[in-house]
Order: structure tokens, then C-alpha cells, then sequence
């Protein structure tokens, strides 16, 4: 995965849509997870050249984030979603609370990405753990939708996820 | 089946007969306890099965991870257990993920395949899907389009409404549908690529932003249930060798009151003067030929008793015939030629037909042709329009 190089000039990403919710709120109800990707997929995929394909895809890789929040975040605070586009491209920026003493694991998990081992380590994963962890689900959405994946950190204990999603390009 | 805080549309089943377990709809557990029952059926599938287990997932639509590695663990343990043992995971080219995900299984265990199911799927699908069908379904709309332009209100289409025209071909139906009709939605979905990048750049060319085209497999589609007031599917369902699984399809994502609006020839049918008999001899021979690749082109006049079997009420049949006086009897002639190259110049080669025949069956095209260029001639194409309502 070549990360870094892939990203386009920050400029040029357009917002497509900004969502904020509650984190108490959020956390309530697992079932929000898959309810936010679908819906919000729809909403971005209506003018991509196949959009119930687009949104299939895309609501896969969106609702993987969210779980990723839902299962690490905490109850203080707001989960903030903005969804941008830059041609083929959607990048997906996800902030969420979670405990300061996390924050590094999302840092390492996010770097593993990037290493040449990335592949052997996400098949060492499908075939030994049994539940997903944070890295594996990272790594599946670098490898599985081609993503590019960025880490942004803040003072307040938060992580903040950059993911670029070329998934235009995987539909069609 | 359905189990606490998971989607209504999760569906497992084991079919012992054809070793095939089968995962269908949304399937995003919090944790590998909501998906326990759907675990233990694979786990007794594995246990029943002697050589190869199918594993269908190509109408899965959403699976996250946690349910993922949960099957796999499975899948693989079982593998490692019994070297006997083979499993084949059959996947959609519609789903794109579900390939690439599943794809990796066979790196870490190769005893367990991938495969796409519908790259080879139905009996005449190489050449429907083939470029060469482009011209004949562009004229062919073009005269179809002045009589249903009239037809369609009378079976439910009207402004405002939710459309799906599934097996849309080269799209330009959707594309008349949304001038004159005005939908406040249109979806368009058809599974040759060659097809949709077609319609897609006559859309574009036109201006047309708001048809959404979708490459997809008309009898397992990745709409959703009870979306569209109207579905449309026109000289299609006589291309498919099982036609019920596909008006089942239709029916699922028709919403209750919404109707399913079907198209479909009789070839044989077909007519014209002078030179009545080659003619009428040729299009015996079309739908012979058809049949020889389960496609029943003789279906029209059976629409009416295909949707009442699918369950619907409120039937409506009837017939209209093109003919070369519709307008420049040329556009009639040329739909003649394109049959011809592709019904003689590649069916029946396929088939493996004697040039004697070959000659003989593409007279009667040119009978056709003639009977619609001549000052005194009459040449037509019946086509049967049938639609039912889904009941509410
Ligand atoms: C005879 S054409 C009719 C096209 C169009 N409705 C028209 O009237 O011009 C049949 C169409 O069905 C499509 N088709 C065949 N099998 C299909 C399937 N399983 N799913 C989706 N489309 C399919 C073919 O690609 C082709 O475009």
C-alpha cells in the first residue's frame, strides 16, 4: 500500500456532507452503526457512475470506521463524520473520544498499515485471531478497498481518522 | 432466520441435497454471540457434507469483519481438520468486496476456492452481452417507443414516481422514460458492462444526470425490497432460461400497489407480405433457435400466466405490432438486418448450423426486409405488454 503519495492535495477535496452526533447518543445503540452507513453511502454515491454499487462499497468501509468508534469511543464528547471528494475519491475524516491511553494503539495501528508486511500481517489476522482487531480492520480497509489511512491527533483525548477511499475506480 | 438486533433480511440456510450453505442480506453482529445459530449450522453443514461444500455468498450485501473472521475461523479449522474436504465460496461480480475479501481465503487454505459465479451464467449470455447486440436494441426502442409512449399510463407509469428498469440494455428506454415521465427516481440496471458505458455516455451526450445505471444480476439484485411504484422489464424475460426466478426479483423490489411492467416477443409471429411463407418459415426457425439456448422468444402470449403465478393481481395484457408503416419503413428494415447478423450470422453458427440452412434462414430475413421496403407491402413485429400490482 503506498500511502502518502496516493493523497491529492488537500485543497482540493470538496465537503460533501458534515455529521455530528452525541457520543452518549451514538454509543446507546449498535444498530446506529449500520443505519449511519447506509444512509449517508446513499447520500454520497447518488451521482457516482454506478451509485447503488458506489453505496454498497462505500456504506462496507464506512460502517467499519464507525464500528471502530463505536467500540473504542467514549461517552463524552461528539463524534463528528465529514465526508469530502476529490474525483474518484471520497475521504472520510472520523473523530471520535476515547480514552488518552488508547491514542497511541490507533497511532501504531495506522503506521502498520504502511509497512511492507501489511498483506502477510492482515492474512495472519483473517487466519489466527478470533475476533477482528483494530489493526486488522484497518488493514482490511487498506487492502480490500484500497484505502489510504492517516491518523490526526488532538489535545483533547480524541483520535481523528483520515481515510481516502478510491472506490470510483474499484466499482467501474 | 433472524436473531436479536441483527437485520431482518439475515438469511443462513443449508441445502443438503446440493451441499450448499448459503448467506444472504446485511450481517453486521456487535459481537460473534448475535450470529451463534448461524455458526453452528456451518459448523453441522461441514459435519454433514462429504467432498465439496458450497458456501453462497452472492447475495450477501454487507458483512463486517466481526462476522467475517467468525465464519472463516470456522471454514478454516474445519479445513485443517479434515484434509478430505474442499470448499468452494461462490461470489458475485456485483458485490465487488465480497470477491476480494473472500479471495484471500485461498492464500491461507487451498482447499478453499473462489468463485465468480455470473461470469458464465445463463445459457446465451455471450451474445446478449456481446457489443453486437447494441444496434439492434437502439432501433428496435426507437420503434417500440412510439406505441408504449401511449401504453405506459395505462399501466401505472405516471410523473412523480419511483422507476426500476431492470435489464435496461443500452438504457435509452430509461433515458425516453425520464423525458416524458418526469420520475422522481430511475434506476437502470443490466449486467453487460459494454451496455451500461453505452448508456452512460448517451446520457451524458443528452444531459441526462439523474438515471442512476447499476451493474447488476437481475435475479439477485442488491436493491432493496419494496422500492419502486413501477418496474419495468422489456424483451428480457424471454432471454432467461429460468424467467420465474427473475419476475420473483421484480416482484421483491416492487413496492405493494406498484406495478411490474413486462415486454415480450413472439417471434414466430412475425409477418409479413409479399413473400408471406419464407417469412413466416425464418421466424419458426428464430424461435427454434432460441430455445436451442434457453430462451423462450415465444413468451409473450404466457405473460399473463407468468405474473399471476408470481403472485400478482390486477393483470393487464395486451399487444401492439410494429410495423414498417410506423414510420421510415428504413428504421423497420434495419432492426431486420441486425437480427439477421446476429440470428444467422452467430446463433446459428454457434449451433452449428449448414450453410445450406444458414442461407435459407437469412432469406427470410430478406423477405422481411423486402416485404417493408416494397410501395405495396406490409411487414410487422408483435409484441405482447402485460403488468400486474403487486398486492398490498
Ligand atoms: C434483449 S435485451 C433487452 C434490453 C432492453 N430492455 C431493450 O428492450 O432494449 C436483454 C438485456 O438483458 C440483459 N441481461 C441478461 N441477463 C441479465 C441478468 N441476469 N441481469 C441483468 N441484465 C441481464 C442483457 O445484458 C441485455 O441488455
Amino acid at each position: 500500500m503506498d500511502v502518502g503519495n496516493s493523497v491529492p492535495a488537500e485543497a482540493a477535496f470538496e465537503p460533501l456532507l458534515q455529521f455530528e452526533m452525541e457520543m452518549g447518543t451514538f454509543l446507546s445503540e449498535w444498530q446506529h452503526c449500520d443505519h449511519l452507513s447506509t444512509y449517508l453511502a446513499r447520500m454520497i454515491s447518488h451521482n457516482r457512475a454506478d451509485p447503488v454499487r458506489h453505496s454498497n462499497f462505500f456504506s462496507s468501509a464506512l460502517n467499519e470506521l464507525l464500528e471502530v468508534s463505536f467500540r473504542g469511543g467514549t461517552a463524552s464528547g461528539q463524534i463528528g463524520l465529514s465526508i469530502y471528494r476529490h474525483g474518484p475519491v471520497e475521504r472520510v475524516q472520523i473523530t471520535f473520544p476515547c480514552p488518552a491511553e488508547q491514542v497511541p494503539f490507533y497511532r501504531e495501528a495506522v503506521q502498520k498499515i504502511d509497512r511492507s508486511d501489511a498483506h502477510a500481517r492482515y492474512l495472519d489476522s483473517i487466519s489466527t485471531d478470533m475476533a477482528p482487531s483494530r489493526e486488522s480492520i484497518l488493514l482490511d480497509l487498506a487492502i480490500n478497498f484500497d484505502a489510504s489511512i492517516r491518523i490526526e491527533e488532538s489535545t483533547s483525548p480524541a483520535v481523528t481518522l483520515i481515510v481516502d477511499l478510491p472506490l470510483e475506480g474499484l466499482v467501474s | 432466520m433472524s436473531v436479536t438486533g441483527l437485520s431482518p433480511n439475515f438469511k443462513v440456510a443449508f441445502d443438503a441435497n446440493s451441499q450448499v450453505f448459503s448467506l444472504a442480506g446485511v450481517v453486521r453482529p456487535r459481537s460473534v454471540d448475535e450470529i451463534a445459530d448461524s455458526i453452528a449450522m456451518l459448523k453441522q453443514a461441514i459435519d454433514d457434507v462429504r467432498g465439496v461444500l458450497y458456501v453462497d455468498v452472492k447475495r450477501l450485501i454487507q458483512m463486517n469483519n466481526t462476522a467475517f473472521h467468525a465464519f472463516v475461523r470456522v471454514a478454516l479449522d474445519a479445513c485443517r481438520a479434515r484434509a478430505d474436504l474442499r470448499m468452494v465460496i461462490v461470489t458475485s461480480s456485483v458485490v465487488g468486496w465480497t470477491t476480494r475479501m473472500f479471495g484471500h481465503l485461498n492464500q491461507i487454505e487451498p482447499q478453499i476456492t473462489v468463485e465468480v459465479y455470473d461470469s458464465t451464467f445463463y445459457p446465451g449470455q455471450s451474445f446478449v452481452e456481446d457489443t453486437s447486440f447494441i444496434p439492434i436494441l437502439r432501433t428496435q426502442t426507437k420503434m417500440t417507443w412510439r406505441h408504449e409512449r401511449s401504453i405506459l399510463p395505462r399501466h401505472g407509469l405516471r410523473p412523480g414516481i419511483a422507476i426500476a428498469d431492470v435489464c435496461c440494455g443500452i438504457g435509452d428506454f430509461a433515458v425516453l422514460v425520464q423525458k416524458e415521465f418526469q420520475p422522481a427516481r430511475i434506476v437502470a440496471l443490466d449486467h453487460s458492462k459494454a451496455s451500461l458505458a453505452y448508456a452512460r455516455e448517451v446520457a451524458t451526450n443528452f444531459g441526462i444526470t439523474d438515471i442512476e445505471y447499476t451493474y447488476g444480476d437481475a435475479s439477485e439484485m442488491l436493491l432493496e425490497d419494496n422500492q419502486f411504484d413501477f418496474v419495468s422489464c422489456r424483451h428480457s424475460l424471454q432471454i432467461f432460461n429460468e424467467p420465474e426466478l427473475l419476475l420473483k426479483e421484480l416482484y421483491r423490489i416492487c413496492k405493494p400497489g406498484g406495478r411490474v411492467y413486462i415486454t415480450n416477443e413472439k417471434n414466430s409471429h412475425c409477418l409479413g407480405e409479399p413473400r408471406a411463407q419464407s417469412i413466416q418459415w425464418t421466424y419458426n426457425e428464430v424461435a427454434k433457435l432460441f430455445s436451442h439456448f434457453d430462451m423462450d422468444v415465444e413468451l409473450g402470449p404466457k405473460s399473463r400466466r407468468y405474473l399471476a403465478d408470481a403472485g400478482f393481481d390486477d393483470i393487464l395484457v395486451e399487444s401492439f405490432m410494429v410495423t414498417n408503416l410506423d414510420g421510415d419503413p428504413q428504421d423497420f428494415a434495419d432492426v431486420i438486418t441486425a437480427w439477421e447478423n446476429v440470428y444467422a450470422g452467430e446463433m446459428a453458427v454457434r449451433r452449428g448450423d449448414t450453410p445450406e440452412f444458414i442461407e435459407r434462414f437469412r432469406q427470410g430475413f430478406r423477405d422481411h426486409i423486402f416485404a417493408a421496403l416494397h410501395p405495396k407491402g406490409y411487414a410487422g413485429w408483435p409484441i405482447w405488454v402485460a403488468s400486474g400490482r403487486k398486492p398490498t
